[in-house]
């Protein structure tokens, strides 16, 4: 008995090592440029289409029950005129040190072999924990088992599970699609190469603001992205490990836009 | 660097000739009629997905989309990779055109009027009923002798489609087909036209430059042609070229645009023109102006001294004489405008200035600047520059020299200014038969709808414009089977002509719209010789080009000199601002209606993606709000969320109030696209209408709108308002969430891509 225990700890402590992904075969990363985003959207509705978010309604979306996976930040500051609007895109961060799954009571949020943060729906048992937990405000709670009005239904995608009441939910990084490119590669004998899986977001973004890739490749994009100096994370030093890297924004802080000398 | 793809198509080949084309290959059609698994067509593998090759047609600008189909069901639209304006991506609207298709408020089928005008109340007939009744009144009109009182009024249809449409309307014997939408760029074709000579809307090459001057162009959003200017905005700030472009906008109000400038110059309403003429002025008289013309330009921008440009345009001189400096002094540069300087009865001159700034300064007909686009592979979106506008048609309506209108998707009832008074012009008119897929506040008026398929039923093609510098088709093919039933617009069209017969039978030689289109097709085959070249046989270049997507030839651009002469512009040119309507004193605030992305001029208000995507400045959903600079807002005694009224010389509006750092307090602003009073159960009773309060006013010279030409007052209204934003804090309290790096540092560039 004791030794199984001992077993799963360790396994579960090997998690836990900084890096320990680095083991696995991919490290799924997420590159955002904020000096390419300009906050358009697109990735939004995207995704909206892609992983069958219901709509919820005005009402709902006033009691934060908007269930957006991804969504933009825009911070305004200084006052006029000299203003700085400012955007960031941020959906889950699938966090190496994820606070959410440390509180799970049934697991149905954990780590899987790729080093993804994944929710299973039908373990899931609602109760709240990982989402109080989530440093970064990115799941969403399904309070109701939503409808389409028919005939919106016809759209919804049958790679992606239509959620019920009860369950929590959050960004994937579009797994259906990463399931997808690992099969084909499988049939076809060899690894994912860089570029086989888009995400939703990825793929719509006009600006090309979004890279993904695995990390572990070290000729992948968001390898030679991610050395970039102008690489950070979100809310680094809360030491959550996050896959998503963020380039910074190139931007005079202190004086520009609106001053009256440029 | 453009990326590249490889995609391998699957030639010619004995696999079937079908209706439409996968994308990549040349398969069978996707399902004429839903799937039937008795007998699965070879393309279809129940459960996998096929991607097949179409047209955005939620705005103007022509994306090529690739649209995926599982089961006979369209689940995702994304931007086609190998086409050159999407190039595989997709902007919010162009996502959400699949609520579009699938949209629960569509009309189902054809229906004739029963109640009132107005009062939504129809009944259903069938389509023999419906096309007969539409060649009853058709014959009628002809036997009166009346048959130029017919109109057609309709946005700009792409392709063969126009001029199918026009083929039946002169073979009936009427001119007036009214091209109008809310944007449609006319001011923009127009100013092109008198300054440069050039017909089709240039390339303007955001990608290649190194400092963009954008005058309240809002190519984020909703401008010109927003995904395709994306892609070059992100590639100009980090894409493989040296070097960071710089970009600044002039604007009164901080547009989703404007908030990823480097500076944000916010000039007074009504004079950018003032404004970009003056750095002409600077620049012509730096001396790096060499034209022989040098002369005649000092003496037209004579009276566009810095002193006078500052006290007008509340620019400081300095920052006028910086601008100019950089501008001239990094090349290439780029000037654009948009409808922050068009949307004016002058708007006209407005973007002719911005041609001069760029003649000046020597970004015509060169990489990074503005470039010719040559649409001769067609010629249709040259022909008609500027006809006829929606105004005309107001007129005639109330003077009652309409018999019988055609109307198809543009709700005039809505897009018009209130004091346009468009719905009672259009009351006026004996019949009206609408095209329209949705029951929106103008086919509410009509007496019979005769409902057409979404773009995902239907055949079509485009030629692109703006194009990126060389020519663009796109093909548009039915993905999925009709929802409901409705018709291909150019199947109706050629149904009504057939019944009509004479000359308009004449001009229908072909039976179905997918027929005419194959053979129109087969003419242009022919006539082009890039298009003979790249196949043996018609058909296997038709197969080819439906899998593909369209057709295109980079190579096909052709370099062509643009100038500006002052003779040409000397007319367009007035040293005086906008003017606008309503006393400074009564009405101290200027109005600044705008196109929101969700629902550019209304027509996405239905989307419930759309409704429920916060707008990128507010983050307000379903709602439309007033936005009000803190200053100003003191003042007036109003909060974020207080409800007020908004009243010009043409009426008032209600609407909650939003507090915004980024907008003059002289201004205030107000997103299009709320309010609609018919067109769904998304879309109705909800937000405030801007529109409603404009005066008609029109530059005289297109019969477009002057959008941003009134004045305002506004006053508190004691009942609380409803607004719902998705922010939490407009601060980052110092958390460091979006971190920067200083311009100019070692960071300008990264490699990517
Ligand atoms: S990766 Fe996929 S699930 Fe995550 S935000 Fe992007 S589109 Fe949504
Ligand atoms: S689609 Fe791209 S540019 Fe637009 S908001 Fe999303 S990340 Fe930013
Ligand atoms: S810009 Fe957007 S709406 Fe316009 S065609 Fe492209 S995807 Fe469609």
């Amino acid at each position: 008995m004791s030794g199984i225990l001992t077993k799963l700890k360790d396994k579960l402590q090997s998690y836990r090592v900084p890096g320990y992904r680095t083991k696995f075969e991919y490290k799924w990363t997420m590159v955002v440029d904020l000096d390419r985003c300009n906050g358009c959207e697109a990735c939004v509705v995207a995704c909206y289409a892609e992983n069958n978010l219901p709509v919820v309604g005005k009402r709902d979306c006033d009691i934060s029950r908007r269930f957006s996976w991804i969504r933009i930040e825009r911070y305004i500051e200084g006052e006029y005129p000299d203003v700085k609007v400012k955007f960031i895109p941020i959906m889950c961060q699938h966090c190496d040190a994820a606070p959410c799954e440390l509180g799970c009571p049934v697991y149905a949020t954990y780590h899987n072999q790729d080093g993804l943060n994944v929710q299973v729906y039908n373990r899931c048992v609602g109760t709240f924990t990982c989402a109080t937990y989530c440093t970064y405000d990115v799941r969403r709670f399904n309070w109701f088992t939503y409808k389409w009005d028919s005939p919106l239904e016809q759209q919804l995608n049958p790679d992606v599970t239509v959620r019920e009441m009860g369950v929590m939910e959050k960004c994937t990084f579009c797994i259906q699609r990463i399931r997808v490119a690992k099969d084909t590669a499988k049939d076809e004998g060899r690894k994912v190469t860089d570029g086989d899986v888009q995400t939703a977001c990825m793929q719509s973004c006009p600006t090309d603001a979004i890279t993904f890739g695995d990390l572990n490749d070290p000729n992948s994009k968001v390898s030679k992205l991610a050395k970039s100096p102008r690489r950070y994370r979100l809310l680094e030093e809360l030491n959550t490990d996050p896959s998503v890297i963020y380039l910074k924004r190139v931007m005079d802080e202190k004086k520009g836009h609106g001053s009256s000398h440029g | 660097m453009k990326r590249r793809y490889f995609l391998k198509f699957i030639g010619a080949g004995g696999i079937g000739t079908g209706l439409g084309m996968l994308f990549g290959q040349a398969i069978k059609p996707p399902g004429a009629k839903l799937i039937p698994y008795l007998i699965p067509p070879e393309d279809v593998i129940p459960g996998l997905a096929n991607y097949y090759a179409s047209l955005c047609t939620q705005c103007p600008a022509g994306c090529g989309v690739l649209v995926k189909i599982m089961d006979g069901r369209a689940k995702k639209v994304e931007g086609n990779p190998l086409h050159p304006v999407s190039g595989g991506k997709l902007c919010v609207r162009g996502q959400a055109g699949l609520q579009a298709l699938y949209n629960p408020d569509r009309v189902q089928g054809p229906m004739r009027r029963k109640g009132a005008r107005g009062s939504t109340s129809f009944e259903p007939i069938s389509w023999e009923e419906a096309i007969g009744e539409v060649t009853t009144r058709l014959n009628d009109l002809s036997a009166k002798g009346e048959s130029d009182k017919l109109y057609f009024l309709t946005p700009e249809l792409g392709g063969h489609l126009g001029k199918l449409a026009d083929d039946f309307m002169a073979g009936y014997g009427s001119s007036n087909t009214i091209k109008y939408d809310l944007f449609d760029y006319r001011n923009l074709r127009y100013a092109n036209r008198a300054s440069m000579g050039i017909k089709a809307i240039p390339h303007y090459d955001i990608e290649n430059t190194k400092y963009l001057l954008s005058f309240g162009a809002d190519f984020a959003s909703t401008w010109l042609s927003p995904v395709g200017m994306s892609r070059g905005y992100g590639e100009m700030r980090q894409g493989g070229h040296t070097g960071r472009g710089k970009f600044v906008q002039v604007e009164p109000r901080l547009s989703l645009t404007a908030a990823n400038a480097d500076e944000w110059v916010p000039a007074k309403p009504g004079t950018e023109a003032v404004l970009a003429l003056a750095i002409a002025k600077e620049i012509v008289d730096s001396g790096h102006y060499k034209g022989s013309d040098l002369k005649t330009w000092k003496k037209l921008l004579s009276p566009f001294g810095l002193s006078y440009a500052s006290e007008v345009t509340d620019v400081d001189k300095k920052r006028i004489r910086h601008i100019a400096k950089e501008f001239m002094s990094t090349r290439p540069s780029l000037a654009v405008g948009g409808e922050g300087i068009s949307g004016y009865s002058n708007g006209v001159s407005g973007l002719v200035a911005v041609n001069i700034l760029n003649h000046v300064a020597g970004n015509l007909g060169i990489k990074g600047g503005v470039q010719a686009n040559s649409n001769d592979l067609f010629g249709g979106n040259d022909a008609d520059t500027v006809g006829a506008g929606i105004q005309t048609l107001i007129n005639a309506a109330k003077e009652s020299k309409v018999g019988l209108l055609f109307h198809y998707n543009n709700n005039p009832a809505f897009t018009t200014p209130g004091s346009a008074k468009a719905a009672d012009a259009l009351k006026n008119v004996p019949f009206i038969v609408s095209f329209s897929s949705f029951l929106d506040e103008t086919t509410a008026l009509s007496d019979i709808i005769l409902p057409s398929h979404t773009s995902f039923e239907d055949w079509g093609d485009d030629f692109t414009n703006p194009a990126p510098g060389f020519q663009v088709a796109t093909i548009m093919q039915p993905v999925v089977s009709s929802v409901y039933k409705t018709r291909s617009l150019g199947d109706i069209f050629i149904g009504i002509g057939k019944a009509v017969g004479g000359t308009a039978k004449a001009k229908m030689p072909n039976d179905t719209f997918a027929t005419h289109l194959k053979a129109s097709w087969k003419r242009l085959y022919a006539k082009d010789k890039g298009m003979s070249a790249s196949s043996f046989t018609f058909e296997t270049f038709w197969r080819e080009t439906l899998a593909r997507g369209g057709w295109w030839n980079e190579k096909s651009a052709k370099k062509r000199k643009l100038s500006v002469s002052t003779r040409s512009v000397a007319r367009h040119v007035s040293k005086e601002p906008a003017k606008f309507e309503g006393e400074s004193s009564k009405y101290p605030l200027y109005l600044l209606p705008y196109a929101q992305a969700g629902h550019l001029d209304g027509r996405g208000a239905n989307i419930p993606w759309l409704q429920e995507l916060p707008d990128p400045i507010t983050s307000v959903v379903w709602d439309s709000w007033v936005e009000i600079n803190p200053k100003t807002a003191k003042r007036l005694g109003v909060k974020m969320g207080d409800m007020a009224e908004i009243e010009s010389p043409f009426g008032k509006v209600l609407s909650p109030v939003y507090v915004y750092e980024g907008i003059r307090p002289d201004t205030v602003a107000i997103p299009i696209g709320q309010v609609h009073k018919l067109y769904g159960r998304y879309a109705e009773k909800r937000g405030a209408n801007p529109l409603e309060i404009l005066p008609s006013t029109v530059d005289t010279r297109t019969e477009v709108y002057a959008l941003n030409s009134t004045r305002v007052r506004i006053a508190k209204v004691s009942r609380p308002g409803d607004l719902v934003k998705m922010d939490v804090y407009t601060d980052e309290l110092g958390r460091g969430i979006v971190q920067t790096v200083p311009t100019g540092g070692q960071f300008k560039k990264s490699s990517h891509h």
